[in-house]
């Protein structure tokens, strides 16, 4: 019986042209991927060229002024990109994976945009997240909306119905060669993109393909409760759709004007003209209170002095500097934790959204949501710390150039460790699948089909 | 009036049997509140945006008016910021403005990013799209007219009323436009209010004093948008009139909808993005690196360009050293040096949109496939949110800091000293004001029109095309 209805199902022309037609823009998806990914290999490799030609050049110009040289050169910090970030990019197109950073001041180096085509991004990537969220659902109302009302509709239902004893049973069945035809699609796609995208068979990975499996299944649990209503064709095609362009289009996009309105972020703008105006006031302004200022922040720096006759020196000058950050340390604190909010509010709103759930939780996944590029501005102050701990001894002792260890200064990588919780993951979507079933075995139970 | 009149008979019969649905009704005022909800949030976006970037491009003028007196070239790395303004249109169009930076640092030697853009500060909720008014129009309104469409032929040819209707005298043509006017009616008791809503708006927004080229803008939006809508009515028509039952008019009508509002845009761009691959940021400024190292470093005293400058200054001053020359030596170079490196930057940078632009003609071409890329584009470019109008915005702030950079080192060249003397090297605060404020100017219509000409033709041909295929439709029909 099952291998007759599945025969039933694949020779339809329908079926084949769906089926190939979400293969293909599955295996673009890849390609897509692949690019991006190459992209950003590149980038990080070009990166790690430049920034020891840039050193040495630099080094070798400015060999007399260890703090004039560190005016100019730049330290690169790189954001680790997983190769399953392939499958979802997120977020990773608009912000940049790179930031590259002078021991001036932070504040107005740290949110430096990428260089991008914005048609691009309001598109939005192909990639395997898209398909997934988008496409297969599509496929998945094509392939049920029709189930049962259409044999009703010509005619036919009856002689099935009196030539099965279960007609539940053959629901289920029907249902069954659907839902096992879209996760073989769906395994076949994940497992070439393993092989394509050389993606570790890791538990980044199942989590990812559960989460896609889960995602399939929720949306056979609302087409079945549909069917489960056993009515007219057109009216499941209209409300199918419509369910889907409120999941897909018409939540999200109130849930992100709600969450953006809700915390706003003015902080940004008045945070860039704090730092600006922290920094340039101070060449105007007395110079040993500046230098109090620095003192306090870095007690272990007292020891160097002031030379009271010179008009310039580094150590002014990086005190200056280290004001812009200092003194708009408060409105980037504000800014940091705002976005923070944001992303803890839209996680909780979108646990009840199945399909805003299942996007963020694959970027998540990818490292490609926004909790991971704010840790990685987090890390980039670190890191900036770091170096500026480093170099101001040697500014402030004017250090020779030359007998610094510049190839130590390599390209460094972040690596975020923040684990997925699979219960986090799953647990909405199983909660919504086993409801729907709830609702829709009821349904046919009361009502004679 | 004699031959119009069953035309009008149909379409008020087909109106009475949509009214008769009551999901009608509920779909009706859900878009309803979309659209207000749209207008709320347009509204809100658009004042916030405004109040603060006034805001702080006052602040920051104030700022750099305080500045005491100083070295001319310390202020032109004191520095002044553009922020971005949005126009009033753009309460009803979001297009790419989360993309868009909003804030550019515009000191001397260095073109900064244009940071601070919402999507940066956003999670992926946000690439699903938005609720804007041209949404609800463009996305929604098509698939509501084709929901309330794929009945109007194809359930009278399944109840056999099609074809009492044609021997009762009315001819396919009547019976084609009447359908169409009839979805129409429907569709204009939401498209009316809405743009009356949007005009009080936009009036309001503007304190009632608008000039002529913003209300040549909202009127193309309007006409634009209510031909747009037309045509949907009309091939829901079509396709409902072509197809055997209702159910494929339904299936074959939605299909059209997903494909030319969320997979043909997505897929277009994708191809184009893929195809003309962009060099990434680190490539594109060491690219400008190493072409400005090739000209000359200013810093370098050795080196041959400058010192060709060097020399000649001499010669010509009849001078020994650059300290006896009789301006602001370290000014002039300066100015050479600011020249030079912003010519490389605009040439790279031109070399960058070029490949941008390619990336975005694919999908500008396919416009000619889908009338709603067409009108996207449109409706984007009158409201100043799409792509080239981003591009104009860092235009007019990268020319607004060259003109603020090199007014600096004319101060510097006129008035520092150019020996080396105890006197500080400084000049008069009263200077500052000769710099004015960063004041952006959104492209004029005829830009406007001019960048989207290619979706202008489109939309034309789309309408011509509809029309030959009712009067084919007309005479190949057939009943059953």
């Amino acid at each position: 019986m099952l291998s007759l209805l599945f025969k039933n199902f694949i020779r339809s022309k329908g079926t084949k042209i769906g089926l190939l037609f979400l293969l293909c823009i599955g295996f673009i998806s890849l390609l897509i991927g692949k690019q991006f990914k190459d992209k950003q290999q590149n980038s990080i490799q070009e990166t790690a060229v430049y920034q020891k030609e840039h050193i040495a050049r630099n080094a070798a110009f400015h060999k007399d002024e260890i703090g004039l040289l560190l005016y100019y050169i730049k330290f690169s910090l790189v954001n680790n990109t997983l190769p399953i970030n392939s499958l979802a990019i997120g977020q990773r197109d608009v912000n940049p994976s790179i930031q590259s950073v002078t021991i001036r001041s932070l504040e107005g180096q740290k949110y430096d945009s990428e260089l991008n085509n914005q048609n691009n991004l309001l598109a939005g990537n192909i990639d395997f997240s898209f398909v997934l969220i988008y496409l297969f659902p599509l496929l998945i109302i094509a392939f049920s909306y029709n189930l049962i009302s259409e044999e009703k509709e010509s005619g036919t239902w009856k002689i099935v119905a009196t030539q099965s004893q279960n007609t539940l049973k053959y629901i289920l069945q029907l249902f069954y060669v659907r839902i096992l035809s879209l996760i073989v699609l769906l395994t076949i796609l994940l497992f070439s993109a393993v092989l394509f995208l050389n993606i570790p068979l890791d538990e980044s990975f199942f989590l990812f393909y559960g989460l896609s499996i889960l995602y399939i299944l929720f949306w056979f649990a609302i087409c079945f409760f549909f069917v489960s209503l056993q009515k007219h064709s057109n009216f499941n095609a209209v409300i199918l759709l419509t369910i889907w362009l409120f999941l897909i289009i018409i939540l999200p996009a109130a849930i992100n004007a709600y969450v953006v309105n809700q915390y706003k972020v003015p902080e940004a703008l008045e945070l860039t003209i704090k730092q600006r105006n922290a920094y340039h006031e101070k060449w105007d302004t007395d110079k040993n209170e500046t230098m109090e200022k620095f003192y306090k922040h870095y007690p272990q720096f007292r020891t160097y002095k002031l030379d009271e006759k010179a008009e310039f020196t580094w150590l002014w000058y990086y005190a200056m500097q280290q004001m812009g950050d200092d003194e708009s340390a408060v409105l980037s604190r504000e800014l940091e934790s705002k976005l923070q909010q944001r992303n803890l509010a839209s996680q909780r709103i979108t646990q009840f959204i199945p399909t805003l759930h299942t996007q963020l939780q694959l970027n998540e996944i990818a490292h490609s949501d926004l909790g991971n590029q704010l840790l990685f501005l987090k890390e980039t102050t670190k890191f900036h710390e770091k170096l500026r701990l480093h170099f101001y001894p040697k500014i402030f002792d004017n250090a020779p150039v030359d007998q610094q260890n510049w190839e130590k200064f390599k390209v460094e990588t972040f690596r975020d460790s923040s684990e997925n919780s699979l219960a986090k993951a799953f647990l909405p979507l199983v909660l919504f699948i086993l409801l729907l079933i709830g609702f829709g075995w009821r349904n046919f139970n009361r009502k004679a089909i | 009036m004699k031959i119009l009149k069953s035309e009008l008979l149909i379409a008020k019969h087909l109106r009475q049997s949509v009214f008769k649905n009551s999901a009608l009704y509920f779909i009706s005022f859900f878009i309803g509140i979309l659209l207000l909800y749209a207008t709320f949030s347009g509204w809100q976006n658009y004042r916030t945006q405004n109040e603060t970037s006034e805001k702080y491009q006052h602040e920051s003028r104030e700022d750099w008016l305080k500045n005491p007196d100083k070295n001319p070239h310390r202020m032109a790395h004191y520095g002044n910021f553009a922020f971005r303004k949005s126009t009033p249109l753009s309460v009803f169009e979001f297009g790419m403005e989360p993309f868009f930076g909003n804030a550019i640092f515009l000191e001397a030697h260095k073109q900064n990013t244009a940071n601070f853009s919402e999507a940066g500060f956003s999670n992926s909720m946000l690439r699903f799209g938005e609720i804007s008014i041209a949404m609800v129009l463009q996305v929604l309104l098509p698939l509501l007219i084709f929901f309330i469409g794929f009945n109007s032929i194809a359930y009278e040819r399944e109840n056999g009323t099609l074809k009492i209707l044609l021997t009762q005298g009315i001819n396919w043509k009547q019976l084609l436009f009447g359908k169409i006017f009839g979805i129409a009616s429907v569709i204009m008791l939401l498209f009316i209010p809405t743009i009356i809503v949007l005009v009080l708006v936009w009036l309001f927004l503007q304190d009632f004093t608008i000039t002529a080229d913003e209300t040549v803008k909202m009127i193309l939006f309007i006409l634009f948008h209510l031909a747009y809508l037309l045509f949907f009515c009309v091939i829901a028509v079509l396709i409902s009139a072509v197809s055997k039952t209702s159910k494929k008019a339904l299936i074959t009508l939605i299909g059209i909808w997903l494909l030319f509002t969320i997979i043909l845009p997505r897929t277009t761009q994708a191809i184009g993005a893929y195809i003309y691959e962009a060099p990434s940021k680190i490539q594109f400024n060491s690219d400008i690196e190493k072409d400005i190292l090739k000209q000359g470093d200013s810093h370098n005293p050795n080196d041959p360009h400058y010192k060709a400058i060097k020399d000649s200054l001499l010669r010509a001053y009849k001078v020994d050293s650059v300290q006896k020359l009789p301006f602001n030596y370290s000014g002039f170079i300066m100015t050479e040096g600011e020249k030079i490196s912003s010519r490389i930057y605009n040439e790279h940078l031109a070399e960058l949109l070029q490949i941008y632009k390619k990336q975005n003609s694919f999908s500008k071409t396919v416009s000619f496939l889908n009338p709603y890329i067409a009108i996207k584009n449109l409706s984007m470019g009158l409201s100043n949110t799409d792509y080239e109008s981003y591009v104009d915005f860092q235009k007019q702030a990268e020319d607004y800091r060259y003109k603020m950079a090199q007014k600096m080192n004319a101060l510097q060249i006129k008035y520092i000293s150019n020996t080396k003397s105890d006197k500080p090297k400084i000049i008069g605060k009263e200077h500052w004001a000769d710099v004015e404020d960063f004041h952006y100017e959104p492209k004029p219509i005829g830009t406007v029109l001019k960048n989207e000409i290619i979706s202008i033709i489109s939309i034309i041909l789309w309408i011509s095309m509809l029309f030959i295929l009712i009067r084919i439709a007309s005479k190949k029909l057939k009943a059953i």
